[in-house]
């Protein structure tokens, strides 16, 4: 675990420690006090001895600490704080996904616990490679230079005055689902899926600075590079940059969190995260590739077609996974007949997510789902079916497709096609094997 | 129409569908709407293709990653509305960088020897600093500890030939992917070590070293230049360094190298057959019930452990405990002591209770129990003298 998620949890635990040591105080308090009675029933009035009902629920009939007493000061966390009973809604981490110690590994996003599409900063999943700095933004700066007539140099300031740009996009990890090749491994959606993230993000087209710079027409590349530990590098065509590539500054309405670049980092969006450089501190433009350190070590895709690898693997293909039931949020208290709403996630990379189908017969057979909330380019969609509860065995499996003609292929179809020693960009559709008690694993389907 | 092409697709091959769509997809732009319409498009041929959703960059390129562009039409892309002056207007702000700017960062070093300096270094002192500086980490002869990368995995060129290996029934041989059997470039070793080795202190090798290191990665993966072994005392210099074949050079697709590059990538993504694509089947998608593979070995050593538990952490460890006042003041007392504007001695006011104290802890105690002033007998509650005063040496304790 990395020394800011301890001092947030050490600061989650003090203020545990300190409403426990209120509500013992209440319940001393009440022990002294004469209106003690009262004081532990909202009914109106104690003395009428209303008969106990055993449907009562006595969160309701019993006064809680929280009504009687002041609550804290709008002094105290001036950076809020979610509530300290939400402390195992965290990211996390597992040897296995670790280059040799904590500075070179990624801590997941806990996708089972996030509401809507946006995932809050401090569960954002965090990939580094000499783990994160504390740059002094006063001292950091983008340098762009190479086959341009006219390298600059941009302090932080003079970068934010460049017309601005506010999009919502995920961020994955091209290994997301990358250790299930061969199977699946984890009994968990966010190790499962949880390497990726999505955000708000707002920043500045790099197409807008360097209109006016002067690219020379030999310029097919540009190396975005950062500043930490690793200096991680990573080449872009110039395709992408004239596109929608942007530095970005803001995530989610405030500045990016250390683990996300402060103070900038490269959004290429719909692309393997680790393109999106963080601590982003140069763009230098070529005309031919820069073969950076983890383009060949890494993020190359080995295939079975005579043992060549993908290089320059870029967009995230379209995929999709349900959120709701999963591994951590199994079905319980059900009964036969009960309506449940099915929700899950669907991404690409590609384009617009434009249907999700859904089997439960682990595709088989498929139907529609319906998506819901924003549908926008490149970013999580949110997908929903109405289910009706039969309390028997389900293979349910989610299909997604996007507006560049994409689907998601079967695992059958994606090992026929590239084999399995890829470890990366692992799309084959997702199954959860649901019991009939509403537990819930994590499967493939090979049909 | 669109049940005979469900059909060519599921008995031919992806690649042959691919094309036949291509064609239909260029065939006119009514055509590409009305295929766009059906709910079977396969593969980036395929795409919605629209004024506002195109296969293709402003400048009528092709896109490269098989994907689709929004372009802002009527002051609106995607979902998004734009201001498209702000994005045609010559803004520029910065400063020219210097040619020493430049220099002091541009680190980088590519295949054709750009960025890569003079210097030299033996196999045998390579080993005398791998021994010193990159040994914890990367094991005897790059052998690799913990999950730590392994520098070598035997003999370059017979490990190259693993890369066709896939564990699949019951293969447990898989491809070798070292530094010598699979990286298609030297110039990358040599900016690695540079700009990232060793892991705790990158920048700190002199050329010179950074040379002699790669010498004796050359070594340990038993690779040749220009015919000759790279034994122990074989000296690696930058001439030599630029004459190093990889022996799986061509291991690589899409070819990313020279002008074609960026067409050969777009070309690559363009068809599915390279990376993979499903097929919209709704019913009866295969014969019999699902063949299902479930975990055989779950990981599940996760740090923290999962829980859904809505509850309140644990103490930290070595924490103070909380002064047995401190809940009673903040519930009773700090709707008046808490502020000054109430005229009571407010919490934390070392003056204001300096000047309560000189009557006396006892006085002061009594005051709060059967009040004085403004201040209420127990301040309007019905503690316990004991409890009152207990707050009132929290009260004491924090203007101290």
């Amino acid at each position: 675990m990395n020394n800011t998620s301890q001092i947030e949890l050490d600061t989650m635990a003090e203020q545990a420690a300190e409403l426990t040591s209120r509500r013992d105080f209440f319940r001393k308090a009440a022990a002294y006090s004469a209106g003690a009675v009262v004081a532990t029933t909202v009914l109106a009035d104690a003395s009428e001895h209303t008969k106990a009902n055993p449907k009562d629920d006595k969160n309701i009939l019993e006064e809680k600490p929280w009504s009687l007493e002041l609550g804290a000061p709008v002094t105290k966390n001036r950076y809020g704080m979610p509530s300290p009973y939400e402390h195992n809604v965290t990211r996390r981490t597992t040897d296995i996904l670790s280059s040799g110690n904590m500075q070179a590994s990624i801590a997941v996003t806990p996708i089972q616990d996030l509401s809507g599409i946006i995932t809050p900063n401090g569960l954002f999943f965090n990939r580094c490679h000499g783990g994160t700095p504390t740059i002094d933004p006063n001292q950091h700066r983008l340098m762009i230079h190479g086959l341009l007539e006219k390298p600059i140099v941009l302090t932080m300031d003079e970068l934010k005055k460049y017309p601005s740009v506010t999009r919502v996009h995920f961020i994955e990890c091209p290994a997301n689902g990358g250790p299930e090749w061969r199977g699946p491994q984890f009994n968990s959606i966010q190790f499962a899926k949880g390497f990726m993230s999505n955000a708000e993000w707002t920043g500045v087209y790099i197409k807008d600075i360097i209109k006016e710079l002067g690219l020379k027409k030999e310029a097919l590349w540009m190396l975005a590079e950062g500043i930490d530990n690793s200096h991680m590098g990573r080449t872009v065509p110039v395709d992408k940059v004239l596109d929608d590539a942007m530095i970005v500054w803001g995530q989610n309405g405030e500045a990016l969190r250390p683990e996300q670049g402060y103070p900038i980092r490269l959004l290429v969006p719909g692309w393997e995260g680790n393109l999106c450089v963080k601590w982003l501190c140069r763009l230098e433009f070529a005309k031919e590739p820069f073969y950076a350190k983890e383009e060949t070590a890494k993020y190359t895709a080995l295939t079975k077609n005579g043992g060549k690898a993908i290089q320059h693997f870029y967009a995230n293909e379209v995929n999709s996974v349900v959120t709701s039931p999963c591994p951590e949020k199994p079905w319980k208290d059900l009964k036969k007949g009960d309506l449940v709403e099915i929700e899950g996630l669907a991404w690409s990379g590609m384009g617009t997510i434009r249907g999700v189908d859904i089997s439960f017969d682990g595709g088989k057979n498929w139907e529609e789902a319906s998506l819901k909330g924003l549908v926008l380019e490149k970013s999580w969609t949110r997908f929903s079916y109405i289910y009706k509860y039969e309390g028997k065995d389900l293979l349910l499996s989610t299909r997604a497709r996007d507006d560049a003609g994409h689907i998601q292929p079967s695992v059958k179809q994606e090992r026929d096609t590239v084999g399995v020693e890829g470890v990366y960009h692992r799309n084959g559709i997702h199954t959860w094997a649901v019991s009939a008690k509403g537990d819930v694993t994590n499967v493939q389907i090979l049909s | 129409m669109y049940k005979s092409y469900l059909k060519k697709i599921v008995s031919s091959s992806i690649v042959a569908s691919v094309v036949l769509l291509g064609t239909t997809c260029n065939a006119s732009s009514d055509d590409a709407k009305k295929v766009a319409k059906s709910s079977n498009s396969v593969g980036p041929a395929k795409a919605e293709v629209s004024d506002s959703v195109k296969r293709t960059y402003a400048n009528g390129k092709k896109v490269i990653d098989g994907g689709v562009t929004y372009p802002i039409v009527n002051g609106q892309t995607g979902a998004y509305a734009a201001n498209e002056k702000a994005h045609k207007a010559a803004v520029k702000f910065g400063k020219p960088a210097t040619a020493n700017e430049i220099k002091a960062w541009n680190i980088d070093v590519m295949p054709d020897g750009t960025g890569l300096p003079e210097g030299s270094g033996s196999v045998e002192d390579g080993e005398e600093l791998y021994e010193t500086k990159c040994v914890s980490c990367h094991g005897d002869f790059g052998a690799g500890s913990g999950s730590y990368p392994k520098l070598t995995a035997g003999n370059a060129y017979e490990m190259q030939k693993t890369m066709v290996n896939q564990r699949v029934g019951g293969n447990d041989e898989g491809p070798k992917r070292t530094f010598g059997s699979y990286w298609p470039n030297a110039s990358t070793l040599w900016w690695y070590i540079k700009t990232g080795m060793p892991h705790p202190a990158p920048m700190s090798l002199t050329n010179d070293e950074v040379y002699a290191i790669s010498a004796y990665i050359l070594n340990i993966n038993e690779m040749e230049i220009d015919g000759e072994l790279v034994e122990d005392e074989y000296v690696l210099d930058r001439e030599k360094f630029l004459k190093i074949q990889m022996p799986n050079k061509d291991g690589f697709i899409p070819k990313i190298d020279g002008p074609k590059g960026p067409d050969n990538v777009r070309a690559f993504y363009d068809d599915v057959s390279n990376y993979g694509n499903g097929i919209r089947c709704m019913k009866d998608c295969f014969d019999g019930e699902a063949k299902v593979q479930k975990i055989k070995m779950a990981i599940s050593d996760f740090t923290p452990p999962l829980s859904n538990e809505k509850s309140l952490p644990a103490a930290p460890k070595g924490a103070k405990a909380e002064h047995p006042g401190k809940a009673g003041y903040e519930k009773h007392c700090a709707v008046c002591h808490g502020t000054e504007a109430m005229g009571a001695p407010m919490l934390g006011n070392k003056k204001a209770w300096a000047k309560v104290l000189k009557q006396g802890k006892d006085t002061v105690y009594s005051n709060a129990i059967h009040g004085k002033n403004g201040m209420p007998p127990k301040g309007g509650t019905s503690l316990a003298d004991d409890k009152i005063k207990e707050i009132i040496d929290y009260m004491i304790e924090e203007a101290k």
